[in-house]
Formats: structure tokens, C-alpha cells, sequence
């Protein structure tokens, strides 16, 4: 057998952040923003999910976030005020709650981004999480591109033939949904079985603790990212709130 | 898996927790599966504010498709509650509030509970569990329940004048939250029910199920 200390110290260290800082992030940032009187975070939030696309050079998904935050705003905050009216106002009501939604969903997809199954299953395993929960939710990350993928080859297919769009969806809305869900669910099942397949051969389903080439450890970045959400934190306490 | 060659149907679940390799596969496939459809569902209603007021009511159906799909699949006891776990465990990652948490994973043992007594082979139990689960699709509401008078008082709204405090009062009352409850219990058993009917349409026939 190999030396596989060796071997680690010669394969290079993933860069990035500890998935165990980035989980933390997220979960502070979710409950802080889903509290009453969260709005007043939601601004901080938005820019740290925005520095986080940023830092990983995600170009689309920080254009995207911006895109959605501003259209959240303008329909919630500015539009009741060129005319008012009682839809104007649910639609306003409904995007001011909304955007507490845009400011998390943007932290979270960082963490979905840029966090493999293996450095997940590793996080758990150091922070002690029961085996079913934490093999389920590592299986999960590893999935969701693959289910996603297969839901919008789906949609693309039913808009190829003129069946998704919002005519169909109120004229035939069980119809619609079977069309939808059945080959998605029938296509994701079967790209499941390889990747279920290879899973167990690899030994996901072992009683034994497996070690991790690169365990998960505190860096700069981490340093530097718990500082920014000090430092956000702090603005968003005593800088006046935009959004209220 | 074994298949009981007289009925022709799966063994039921033994009464252990061991999860095997294979189950925890199961539930995590399922649960993307889950959640892919109801955001791809709420996508479907983006499009157009007239069926912004169906969103909910379809993902509560579609989501059933995939939920019946996954009971027939448990094979021990928990494999729901597991489920529930961590669907909700993501939608907390995915802005959701530790009390939306915590009634999802309740709502996935009182389904569970209702599984168990059918022996996890009963059909209506499966459709009676996926009809209470369905109520996880109340979280987003939870919040308007509990911290409705903070909502109200919000300076956005007390500026816009008491037209729009009242016409937010009268969207948001109990009975109004009481309806959407309802329906969503209504739905969901329509979506248990349309499930069940799909799985023997087409996943039966194709082996999936």
C-alpha cells in the first residue's frame, strides 16, 4: 500500500473555504434575514452573496443576483410609490418578502457551487453528524445537477412542442404537471442507478469512518470571510436601514 | 429488491432503523427530486401573475407525483421521517425559519406514524401521509402567522397610507391563512391521489416503481 500521507502532502489542497464556515455562514445568515425585522440585514446579506459569487468568479451568478435583487426592489419598493393601487400593493407586499428569499438563495448557491459531495461528507464527519443524515445530504449535492439538468431538458422539450407556458398550465394544469414530472422523474431515476452503482462500490454504504485526503481546516479565506460578516453585521446595526 | 413471488409485492419494511447504502440513496434522489419539482413548478408560474395564486396549490400536487413514487419504495421504518429531515434541513439552508424546520420534520413524523399503521404497504396510508406532509408547503406562511403585527407596522406600509395597511390586513388574516391551509390540504390529497394513479400509469408499468 502506498504511503498515503505522501501522497496527500503531493496532491495540491483544493483552494476555497472550509464547507463548515461556509455551511455556518449560511445558516446565521438564513435564520438572521427569515427573523422578524430581518429586512434590515437583507442589504448586508445581498452584498456578501454578491462578494461570494464574485470571489469564486462566478460572473453569471453575480449578474443574476444583482438582476433579481434590483427587480425585487423596484417592484417592491418603488413601484407602489409612482402608482398606487391594491394589486400594486400585493405584488409589492409579496416581493418585499421575497427578497429575504433572493439575499439567502444567493449565499446558498455559493455553498452548492463550490462545495464538492466529498468535502461536504468530510465537514459532517468532523462536526460528528449521525451517518444517514449526512450521506443524504452529501448524496444531495452530488444530484442536484444531475435532476436539475434532466428537469430542464424536460422544459426545453415541452416548449419545443408548445406544451409549458402559462395557456397550457391554466387550461390543463394536471396534464401539464404529468407531462412535466413523469419523464423527469423516470430519467433522473435512471441516471441514478450508475451513479447509485458506483456509490456503494466506492463504499458509501461501509460501517467504517473513512479518513479524508484534505480534512477540513480553518484559512486566510475563512479569516477573512468571518471578518466581512463581522463587518457587515456591524454596518447593518448601526448604518440606517435602506430597506424597511 | 426481493419480490414476494405470489403477491407480487415488495416485502414490507422491517421495523429497524439500519439504513441500508441503498436506502439512503433512495431518500436523497427522492428528495432532490422533491424539491426540483416544486421549484421547477413555481418556475412553470413565474411566468404570469395570474398563476402566481395557483403556484402553491400545483406544487402541492406535483410534488405528490414524486412522494408516492418514494413510498413505495421505503423499506425500513424512518426512511419518511429521514425524508422530512432533510428536505428540511435544506430548506433552512435555502432561507427557510428554524419554526418552518421544525414543523416540517414534525408533519414527516406524523406521516410517518400514518404509514406505519398501514404497514407501509397500504395505499390509502401512503396517500392520508403524503396528504398531512403536504402541509410543509405552509412554511412560507408561518412567518405571516406569527410576526404579522411587526409586518404590518413596518414604516413601508404606514407611509403608503391605511389604504394599503388595509388591504394587506384584509389579504393576510387568519381566516384568509386559515383557507390557504385548507386548500393545501384539499390539494394535497388530490396530489396523493393523482401519485397513486400516475404510479400505476406509468411507473408500474415501466419497473420503476
Amino acid at each position: 500500500m502506498p504511503d498515503l500521507r505522501s501522497l496527500a502532502a503531493a496532491t495540491p489542497r483544493q483552494p476555497g473555504l472550509d464547507p463548515r464556515s461556509k455551511i455556518l455562514v449560511l445558516l446565521i445568515c438564513s435564520i438572521v434575514v427569515m427573523s422578524p425585522g430581518g429586512l434590515r440585514f437583507v442589504p448586508a446579506v445581498l452584498i456578501l452573496a454578491g462578494g461570494l459569487a464574485l470571489s469564486a468568479r462566478a460572473w453569471r451568478r453575480a449578474l443574476g443576483l444583482a438582476a433579481t435583487a434590483t427587480t425585487m426592489w423596484v417592484l417592491g419598493w418603488l413601484l407602489p410609490l409612482w402608482w398606487p393601487n391594491a394589486l400594486v400593493a400585493i405584488v409589492a407586499l409579496t416581493c418585499s418578502y421575497l427578497i429575504r428569499f433572493v439575499a439567502t438563495v444567493g449565499v446558498g448557491m455559493h455553498l452548492i457551487a463550490t462545495t464538492s459531495p466529498t468535502q461536504l461528507a468530510a465537514a459532517f464527519r468532523a462536526w460528528r453528524i449521525p451517518r444517514p443524515i449526512s450521506v443524504t445530504l452529501a448524496v444531495m449535492l452530488r444530484f442536484f445537477p444531475v435532476v436539475g439538468a434532466e428537469a430542464a431538458a424536460v422544459l426545453d422539450a415541452m416548449r419545443l412542442r408548445g406544451l409549458a407556458g402559462t395557456t397550457g398550465l391554466v387550461r390543463h394544469p394536471v396534464l401539464t404537471l404529468e407531462r412535466f414530472t413523469v419523464p423527469m422523474i423516470a430519467a433522473s431515476l435512471r441516471a441514478s442507478e450508475d451513479l447509485s452503482a458506483s456509490a456503494i462500490l466506492r463504499g458509501l454504504g461501509s460501517q467504517h469512518t473513512p479518513t479524508a485526503m484534505h480534512p477540513p481546516r480553518f484559512s486566510s479565506g475563512d479569516l477573512l470571510l468571518m471578518l466581512a460578516c463581522a463587518a457587515l453585521a456591524v454596518a447593518s446595526l448601526v448604518l440606517p436601514a435602506p430597506l424597511t | 429488491m426481493s419480490v414476494d413471488p405470489t403477491t407480487g409485492t415488495p416485502p414490507r419494511p422491517k421495523p429497524s432503523t439500519r439504513f441500508s447504502a441503498r436506502d439512503l440513496l433512495d431518500t436523497a434522489i427522492f428528495a432532490v427530486i422533491f424539491i426540483v419539482v416544486t421549484y421547477a413548478t413555481g418556475l412553470l408560474g413565474i411566468v404570469s401573475p395570474v398563476v402566481w395564486l395557483l403556484v402553491v396549490p400545483l406544487q402541492v400536487v406535483a410534488s405528490g407525483i414524486p412522494v408516492m413514487l418514494f413510498l413505495t419504495r421505503v423499506r425500513h421504518a424512518g426512511m419518511l421521517t429521514l425524508f422530512a429531515g432533510v428536505v428540511a434541513l435544506f430548506y433552512l439552508l435555502g432561507g427557510n425559519t428554524l419554526l418552518g424546520t421544525a414543523w416540517i420534520i414534525v408533519l414527516g413524523l406524523v406521516a410517518e406514524v400514518i404509514l406505519w399503521s398501514g404497514r407501509y404497504r397500504s395505499r390509502w396510508a401512503a396517500i392520508w401521509a403524503y396528504t398531512v406532509f403536504a402541509l410543509s408547503f405552509f412554511t412560507p406562511f408561518l412567518p405571516l402567522l406569527v410576526d404579522r403585527d411587526s409586518y404590518l407596522a413596518d414604516s413601508t406600509w404606514t407611509q403608503m397610507g391605511s389604504d394599503y395597511v388595509n388591504a394587506a390586513d384584509a389579504l393576510l388574516t387568519l381566516p384568509v391563512l386559515g383557507i390557504v391551509a385548507l386548500v393545501i390540504v384539499i390539494t394535497g390529497l388530490l396530489g396523493g391521489l393523482l401519485g397513486s394513479a400516475l404510479l400505476r400509469k406509468h411507473f408500474v408499468r415501466a419497473g420503476l416503481a
